[in-house]
């Protein structure tokens, strides 16, 4: 019992060590470790939005990037063509992601498995093809550049990035929170009851497409925060953002790391991932093999994802402990 | 057990992989090996002994090494690595090469990369327009690198969104797209023109060019269709060219790429040349890529642009053989713009001393160099640092060995950015950015809109003349 409370402290202390580091990166670290940090945080949180779904539900859904696009397409609108203030667009963005991801939610939701990566395969698709070809309004392939951090944010000194970073620190840490506090309250539960056998849930009286539902828009609203970060870090957004591509390696990032564990997971998953995108490609042409075999191999051997071997080790541990 | 030794065979798999990879790769990171081509002088010997810099200078090139466009970024980078071995600075030049995979994300991170990991000062930019567009905006806010674009040419990256450190030894869209204009209205003597393009900034600005050049000389009407970008079935719009046959003189086709060839295939599949006159096309519909692949029923295709492959200058002719030489493939306009770009840096860095501290130095010492010895000819620097250049009509032909090959038509020397406008830059500046609507594409609705930034007696002078003089 002693040796369990004790690592539960250790836990602790490792935790606030983390975020001691975490706090304090912008004061030591170089400029392109800055970059990277950022990029990790607001791919991380659409890795999240994926895993959210994938780890509790057990439903690989590809149109994450979709709310994640529409946001961040919304705000750009309104500030290049001078149609609303920040104050206004944000919540705009948000009201027309979550509307139409509630729309799509009671759609896809009626599907299971292969259909309901086909459905969303395709909606994310639709999207995609109207962001490339409303061209008066989305200005096509270029996409929308030049959007400005917003001045009245910059209260944390004027070095560059430093103000990006705390504010998508802050905004990472808050959605890692609630999703970790989700993951584990009765809800949760729920849901993966859900994912483990729908028609037992059914049974129970709980009201599984509402459920489903909602952990959609949960998903959707994850999206859009990073939609958000990403907007106002890039400046820019373009239809790549909602490609085939975008949605993989979102699915990438989170087998990787394993869908299971949602936070830790996606957060691994992505460094890795985006990681070798950015200092493969500087060694070799032939980075995607790389990347590629990674993945296959993980698949095969560690299917469970990267951070699965963690959970063996502290298992194996329990296990040999005094509890078992 | 069993697992943790699979998991550390993957390791050990892994790691030989990487150590493989990363020496097969050194090509392309490390600056190629001397070449029989290279004349490197003793230093002692030579009272012009060239000045070495301390240590290799780096510099950072992005482009797309993956999807339909990984030609592109492979013929950018060839033409560097020639550039560099013909100026004999090997050793002196370190290449960072990345690959975009042509998001425009991807693209501005990896200039962050390049910048801030290996400590580039000299970035050679994307080759597709919205990766061009977005690396412009980063550039902004990094006024410390000097930067060249590989081949992306929209307009107002030297021009109404000019930077100081942005160096364009290329060419913008509307450029190489006045003059052709002008060209079809009065010795082709068209009158009215179905325009079918991809739906992004660069077919819009090379349109814009075009329609300047087409209305200003007694062009009348411009019908547009624009097909999303990437589009491989032309069916639809072939039936819709049929229909309207009668009505119009000609097709401009406005693209290039894998499109070029599908609609080739769908033009012959319709029996379009029955019904229309040869197709006249943009800067890239007769690149040497789609030239390898289309039939010969391509001949006579007429296009402009401010590099023919069939040049017979010496410079070109030269070019073309130590590029077969060393790689195997024939270049293609990238490839000189990449061997243009990289030797401008060189020159630059020449008259420097090779010193890299004083940026603007460098910037001044590129910009104030004319080129006399590219393939395509002479070009000098305008005062928004974009090349001012000949601008070639050039048509395609069959060469003695059956290939199929451009040779210059007509020749406009010295076209700047601006074109015509030269002496009217201020009110070109004014009016609004090229868009696919933009400019007007009837001759009224035209006239009246010159008329307002223009002048006047710029439109009576037009009309008095039939056209430019």
């Amino acid at each position: 019992m002693k040796f369990l409370k004790n690592t539960a402290r250790l836990k602790q202390a490792g935790f606030i060590v983390l975020l001691l580091f975490l706090v304090s990166i912008p004061v030591f670290s170089t400029q392109f470790f800055l970059t990277m940090m950022i990029r990790y945080m607001y791919f991380g949180l659409l890795t999240i939005s994926f895993s959210f779904l994938a780890g509790q539900l057990g439903l690989f859904s590809l149109m994450v990037p979709v709310s994640f696009t529409i946001t961040a397409y919304t705000i750009a609108i309104c500030q290049v063509k001078n149609i609303m203030p920040l104050q206004l667009s944000l919540p705009l963005g948000f009201a027309i992601a979550l509307i139409f991801a509630a729309v799509c939610g009671v759609m896809v939701n009626k599907t299971k498995e292969t259909s309901f990566l086909m459905l969303t395969l395709v909606l994310s698709q639709l999207v995609w093809s109207i962001a490339l070809q409303w061209t008066d309004l989305t200005n096509g392939s270029t996409g929308l550049l030049g959007i400005q951090f917003p001045e009245a944010l910059n209260i944390f000194g004027d070095k560059p990035n430093v103000n990006q970073y705390y504010w998508t620190f802050i905004l990472f840490g808050i959605c890692i929170v609630l999703v970790w506090l989700l993951t584990r309250s009765s809800y949760g539960m729920r849901l993966r009851g859900i994912r483990d056998s729908e028609s037992r849930m059914i049974a129970l009286g709980y009201n599984t497409a509402a459920l489903k539902w909602s952990a959609f828009m949960i998903s959707a609203v994850i999206s859009s925060v990073s939609g958000i970060l990403f907007l106002y870090y890039t400046g820019m957004i373009s239809p790549d953002l909602m490609s085939m591509n975008s949605s993989n390696q979102a699915l990438i990032s989170s087998i990787l790391g394993g869908t299971n564990s949602i936070i830790g997971g996606s957060v691994l998953g992505t460094v890795i991932n985006r990681t070798l995108e950015l200092t493969l490609s500087g060694i070799t042409k032939r980075y995607a093999l790389v990347t590629g075999l990674l993945f296959l191999t993980v698949i095969l051997v560690i299917p469970d994802g990267l951070t699965s071997v963690f959970e063996r080790f502290k298992r194996g541990r329990k296990e040999g402990g005094e509890l078992k | 057990m069993k697992k943790a030794l699979s998991i550390l065979m993957v390791l050990v798999i892994l790691s030989t992989l990487f150590t493989a990879c990363a020496g097969g790769g050194q090509p392309s990171s490390a600056p190629p090996p001397a070449g029989s081509t290279a004349v490197t002088p003793e230093p002692s010997a030579d009272p012009n002994a060239k000045v070495k810099p301390d240590s290799p200078i780096n510099v950072g090139v992005t482009c797309p090494y993956s999807g339909f466009v990984a030609a592109l970024g492979e013929n950018l980078v060839k033409g560097i690595q020639l550039g560099i071995e013909v100026e004999g600075r090997q050793d002196d030049i370190k290449l960072f090469i990345e690959d975009t995979k042509m998001e425009a994300e991807l693209a501005v991170t990896k200039l962050d990369s390049l910048k801030q990991k290996d400590n580039c000062k000299f970035l050679i930019g994307s080759v597709t327009g919205h990766e061009g567009d977005a690396q412009a905006e980063w550039l902004k806010k990094n006024p410390d690198v000097i930067f060249m674009p590989g081949y992306s040419a929209p307009q107002d990256m030297t021009m109404r969104n000019y930077s100081p450190n942005m160096i364009r030894a290329g060419w913008t869209a509307d450029q190489v797209m006045f003059h052709y204009g002008q060209y079809v209205a009065k010795e082709l003597g068209y009158k009215k023109i179905i325009s079918v393009g991809a739906d992004y900034s660069y077919p819009w600005g090379q349109a814009a060019g075009f329609c300047r050049g087409f209305m200003e000389n007694g062009g009348e009407q411009i019908e547009y269709i624009w097909y999303p970008e990437g589009n491989l079935d032309f069916s639809s719009i072939m039936g819709k060219l049929q229909g309207m046959a009668g009505q119009y003189d000609a097709v401009f086709l406005n693209d290039g790429g894998a499109t070029i060839i599908s609609f080739w295939k769908a033009w012959e599949q319709y029996g379009m040349n029955k019904v229309f006159p040869q197709l006249i096309g943009g800067t890239n519909v007769a690149d040497v890529n789609v030239l390898t692949e289309v039939s010969e029923g391509f001949v006579g295709v007429k296009s402009a642009g401010h590099y023919v492959d069939g040049s017979d200058i010496p410079a070109n002719q030269e070019f073309i053989k130590k590029y077969t030489e060393k790689f195997g493939t024939s270049p293609d306009a990238v490839s000189v713009q990449g061997y243009d770009t990289i030797r401008c840096i060189i020159r630059g860095l020449d008259a420097v001393g090779w010193k890299t501290d004083d940026l603007n130095a460098i910037i001044e010492a590129i910009v104030s160099q004319k080129v006399t010895d590219s393939p395509r000819g002479t070009f000098f620097f305008d005062e928004f640092h974009n090349a001012t250049q000949n601008v070639y009509v050039k048509e395609v032909i069959l060469d003695a060995n059956g290939n199929l090959q451009n040779k210059i038509v007509k020749t406009f020397e010295n076209v700047s950015q601006f074109g015509p406008y030269d002496a009217y830059k201020e009110q070109y500046m004014s009016m609004p950015p090229d868009a696919r609507d933009y400019p007007y594409t009837t001759k009224d609705a035209y006239m009246k809109d010159i008329e307002k930034y223009l002048g006047k007696d710029y439109v009576d002078e037009l009309v008095k003349n039939g056209g430019w003089k």
